[in-house]
């Protein structure tokens, strides 16, 4: 195969890649990203709020509308958890249209919940586990 | 001084203005007041919803940019996953 033909194989083969490269967002993964997303959650969590995230991988948002219910977000990507009166009710599942470092997902989640439950409510996927005493342990 | 911070996928951009200087008449503080403005504008008609985050108050939804608000943060569209 001479050099003229490798080179219309590679564009033929890496040319139908370059759209999905860009709308996936890989191509804007920069290393400055995560660092200023670093810095946006330690800005908008409370003290308690970042000490937990740090010490227990998730943060626990107690609900405006609901004193027995509360949020848990983890920190890496992944499923919310709705715990009412400490027991795991249902998963629910939001996420931004484009990709954002993972410290960014916590902060959405934190200020939709906050200060526009409904909507995050409305606009997230639940799943109600089908049987929870698995994963509340024994009664 | 208020700061208006856009989440993307390029981390949070981050605009600042002065509302005092602004309001005394300083042209760049005008412009950069000006430009936040726009942005928020622009982000909002791309679906994004702004929140106000200040220190030591509750989180509330922004409908509407004000320059009196010392942190701004501006969600992108989101959907059930």
């Amino acid at each position: 195969m001479n050099m003229a033909t490798l080179v219309g194989v590679l564009i033929v083969v890496l040319l139908p890649l370059l759209p999905w490269v860009f709308i996936s967002g890989s191509y804007h993964k920069r290393p400055g990203a995560k660092r200023r997303a670093g810095e946006l959650l330690r800005a908008v969590l409370t003290a308690e709020q970042y000490v937990q995230l740090i010490r227990q991988g998730y943060i626990d948002i107690p609900s405006p509308s609901d004193p027995e219910r509360v949020y848990r977000v983890p920190r890496s990507p992944g499923q919310v958890q709705v715990r009412e009166k400490g027991q795991l009710t249902q998963w629910l599942c939001l996420q931004p249209f484009e990709w954002v470092p993972d410290a960014d997902l916590v902060v959405i989640h934190k200020l939709m919940i906050e200060a526009d439950e409904e909507t995050y409510l409305q606009k997230a996927n639940s799943i109600t586990p089908i049987a929870v005493s698995l994963f509340n342990g024994p009664v | 001084m208020g700061m208006l911070r856009i989440i993307s996928n390029r981390g949070d951009e981050r605009r600042l203005w002065n509302e005092q200087d602004a309001l005394a008449g300083d042209v760049e503080a005008l412009a950069a007041l000006r430009e936040a403005e726009r942005i928020f504008a622009r982000e909002r008609a791309r679906g994004a919803t702004a929140f106000r985050v200040e220190p030591g108050k509750p989180v509330e939804r922004l409908e509407q940019f004000d320059a009196q608000v010392s942190q701004i943060v501006m969600v992108p569209r989101v959907v059930g996953g």
